[in-house]
């Protein structure tokens, strides 16, 4: 058992001494990185070295390419072009997580990686086996992750014998950490997210072991959207920004604007839709469609929404901070803090799982939701349900026609579908869950004037997107942050810049809320 | 400190591990009540011969289960383990007996067969249930195929096994605990079994740790393939001859073995002492009901109410434990 010869030198060396030097020796390089999934260019280029000793941040908004970059540096996805060389060894070709150039790379996942049904020794056993001896690997396993858990995470409360699915969410994380730390050498420790379900306590006490690491040499990869947290911690800073590494600066000096500012830069691009302030108007004045109020649990905190007739509201900020949740409020209204007059139509994200309908035609896929309103004393009608949807194919130039199979079309096709399918019905208020992921441009545009559109014609939408830009077609977007609304923008407030700035911005207090 | 000492002592039964042995616990239970209304019926009932004539039974079924729960843990169904084991009872019975290097080379080839069945599945991303479902009409085309009719004998050394009398226990009890704690070695224990869980629990995980969940899947197939195999060993050594759909009725009822005793639909969970209790369980209900004169037209019938009864009962128990 040699997985705890860790370098075990004490945190010693004075942090902040030599920040900022580039004369220590780089484990993982990465030289102009791509990689591209199907249609999306996720890494456009991407230059990054990561050296021993030093703790690099990364950061970078939704959709920027962190988690395939991080993937291609731990070694579990080849990169398309470019090279990345791990301890001096080129890797290309090299990928794939039996790779043996990686080794020494090790990644603990944000959703963790860990077999919620077997115990925590037998989890260290399938990610450590390596460094572990054949006979009594149980008592090893349960030993190593006993020692490292109390190295990282003192009072943890848990047993080698424990399950995971028996665990807390924080004890969950502690495990995977301390799992991607056990290993005979480690080079390259990746951290992706790792605070997001620790308390303040355990964040201390993992940064303090991180600085250990570092000291005897490791280096450690930290990604975070706790800007604050990254710059107290990380000797440099990386800003990754559609799939490049577009600024790499020392920590020291840096401040959580400059960083806010490195990975906005760039102004929304909000060609091709009219400008959202025009619609909108006094929010106050329109009669109240939906509304939210205080509503806490499962996920919120004292959220407040309102959404006036015929207007566009918009739902930002990083994934998974509460926006599914409101949506899932104003679709089944079962609490009292919330209230929705009128009908309600949603549109899935994720079109292949919740979305179509595979073995239907489109016509059928469209028309499926507005068919009761048609139909007539329980009996459809055949003849006015063709008329609506010819109306929505020509709308729409949804390729192939109403008969088409639904697996025939593109992605972008399928989406337009099922977009028509909530705005054929007759329900005043739209729910959009980010819908129009990896969708293309014209069909976007499309799809955007089809919502200002509907929206002029009295309806209301909910749009929460992961996209910032799309945000620009909202009369009005509330950010959130933790289950909670950090911040409320109207017309001309809404931008990429803002939505970025609030939605990073450690707030402690209310922001911007008028 | 105190993390040191603590593994040490005793592990306390945490609500966890209480909530994951309750379903045993019930069956078990269960069981209880059911040699006790034998013996209420039947004093003989607990004697050693009773008690070896009324488990005897239920041995086959047992063995037949753990290949089940084997399966369930990677994720798995089998419905083609009943078949399987008819078919292993007239290989037995026929070409063991001819010519038995044959007959073992047969049954050897029977386990290799699962195995690949195992690899298609996995690399044809089949559902189990449609693979085993139609390997099953295979197994009962062989079957058929090899003994169109029951009959046949049984090798020498495997009836001498089943007419077994030691004095002193019941011989069933013998079969029954020694393939659960193989069992148990082989999936709870060994690091094959963190791999076969594994892959029932998170594969994801799994692959990125550098397993191969092909292997861990081929593997676990094999083994089921192996018990199935001794299970028809068994049976045919009880039944004195060969018949392939003399256990057809084994592969949903294996399935209601391993849910008796705690094991899931989902994967991840290995359970053989829970699934050699529910499988003997399982077993004694005909038995039960057949010393309670029920009608035998009537018996399949009370043996789903009397299972359906056992399930709602784990599901309260479960419920009262969350």
């Amino acid at each position: 058992m040699h997985v705890h010869n860790l370098p075990a030198e004490p945190f010693a060396a004075p942090r902040g001494a030599d920040r900022g030097s580039s004369d220590r020796q780089p484990v993982v390089v990465a030289r102009h990185v791509t990689k591209t999934y199907g249609r999306t260019r996720a890494l456009t280029g991407v230059d990054l070295e990561v050296r021993a000793g030093e703790v690099l941040g990364l950061v970078g908004h939704n959709g920027a390419g962190k988690s395939t970059l991080m993937r291609v540096l731990a070694g579990l996805e080849a990169c398309d072009e470019g090279t990345v060389t791990v301890g001096g060894r080129e890797t290309s070709g090299e990928a794939g997580p039996r790779a043996a150039a990686f080794r020494g790379v090790r990644m603990a996942y944000q959703e963790t990686s860990l077999c919620p049904d077997l115990t925590v020794a037998e989890n260290i056993w399938v990610s450590s086996r390596h460094c572990l001896p054949r006979l009594r690997w149980r008592r090893a396993a349960g030993d190593a992750a006993r020692r490292r858990l109390g190295e990282m995470f003192p009072g943890h409360g848990v047993t080698s014998g424990d399950r995971i699915e028996d665990l807390s969410l924080a004890q969950r994380q502690m495990v995977e950490i301390a799992r991607a730390s056990l290993v005979d050498r480690l080079d390259l420790l990746i951290l992706d997210e790792p605070t997001e379900s620790l308390g303040p306590d355990a964040a201390r006490s993992l940064y303090d072991y991180v600085r250990g690491l570092t000291a005897g040499g490791v280096a450690v990869l930290l990604i975070s959207h706790r800007i604050r947290e990254i710059l107290s911690v990380a000797d440099r800073v990386a800003v990754l920004r559609d799939g490049a590494v577009i600024a790499d600066r020392p920590a020291a000096g840096l401040g959580e604007h400059d960083v806010l500012t490195l990975m906005g830069a760039q102004v929304a691009d909000r060609a091709g839709s009219e400008p959202a302030a025009a619609a909108a108007g006094e929010p106050a004045d329109r009669p109240v469609m939906a509304e939210l109020r205080g509503a806490t649990g499962s996920g919120l905190h004292d959220v407040s929404v309102r959404v006036g007739a015929g207007e566009v509201v918009g739902l930002a900020g990083l994934a998974g901070q509460g926006q599914q949740e409101v949506l899932e409020r104003l679709w089944r209204p079962a609490r009292r803090d919330t209230r929705v007059h009128g009908s309600r139509a949603y549109v899935p994200g994720d079109r292949q799982r919740s979305g179509v309908l595979p073995l239907w035609t489109v016509a059928e896929n469209l028309i499926v939701t507005a068919m009761r309103g048609i139909a007539r004393h329980g009996l459809r009608r055949p003849a006015e349900e063709r008329a609506a949807v010819g109306s929505w194919v020509e709308r729409l130039s949804i390729r192939g026609g109403p008969d088409a199979a639904m697996t025939e079309l593109s992605g972008g096709n399928q989406q337009k579908v099922i977009v028509a399918r909530a705005f054929a019905s007759t329900a005043d208020l739209v729910l959009l869950d980010d819908p129009f992921r990896g969708v293309d441009v014209h069909t976007k545009t499309d799809l955007y004037q089809l919502i200002r559109h509907e929206a002029a014609q009295g309806r209301s939408v909910v749009w929460y997107s992961s996209e910032n830009a799309e945000m620009a077609h909202c009369d009005r977007v509330y950010v959130f942050r933790a289950g909670r609304v950090v911040a409320e923008l109207a017309g001309e407030e809404i931008s990429e810049e803002q939505i970025i700035a609030v939605s990073f911005a450690e707030s402690d207090g209310e922001q911007s809320h008028e | 400190m105190s993390e040191l000492l603590a593994p040490a002592l005793p592990a306390l039964p945490t609500r966890a591990r209480m909530r994951r042995t309750a379903p045993a616990v019930v069956s078990a239970v269960a069981m209880i009540i059911m040699i006790a209304v034998c013996a209420s019926l039947q004093p003989d009932v607990l004697t050693v011969a009773g008690l070896s004539l009324v488990l005897s039974a239920t041995v086959p079924l047992v063995i037949a289960a753990q290949a089940q729960m084997t399966l369930m843990s990677v994720g798995d169904i089998d419905l083609g383990i009943g078949n399987f084991v008819g078919l292993v009872t007239v290989v037995s019975a026929t070409t063991l007996v001819s010519s038995p290097a044959t007959g073992a080379l047969i049954l050897l080839a029977l386990v290799a067969a699962y195995a690949v069945l195992g690899a298609l599945i996995h690399l044809r991303r089949v559902p189990s249930l449609i693979a085993t479902l139609g390997a099953s009409f295979v197994w009962l085309g062989l079957g058929l195929f090899a003994l169109p009719t029951p009959g046949g004998t049984t090798p020498e050394w495997l009836a001498s096994f089943g007419m077994w009398q030691p004095a002193g226990f019941p011989a069933p009890l013998l079969p029954i605990l020694a393939v659960a704690a193989v069992v148990y070695l082989l999936t709870a224990r060994s690091t094959l079994g963190v791999r076969m869980r594994g892959l029932g629990s998170n594969p994801v995980a799994l692959e990125r740790a550098g397993l191969r969940p092909l292997a861990s899947r081929v593997m676990a197939y094999a083994a089921a393939g192996a018990l199935g195999v001794l299970s028809g060993l068994v049976l045919a050594s009880q039944t004195g001859g060969g018949d392939v759909s003399s256990a057809s009725s084994y592969s949903l009822m294996t399935v209601a073995a391993v849910i008796l005793g705690g094991g899931s639909f989902q994967g991840g969970s290995a359970v053989p002492w829970g699934v050699a209790v529910g499988g003997v369980t399982l077993g004694l209900v005909s038995v039960v009901l057949s010393l309670l004169d029920v009608p035998t037209n009537m018996q399949s019938a009370v043996q789903g109410v009397i299972v359906l009864a056992v399930l709602a009962g784990r599901v309260v128990v479960g419920k009262v434990l969350r």
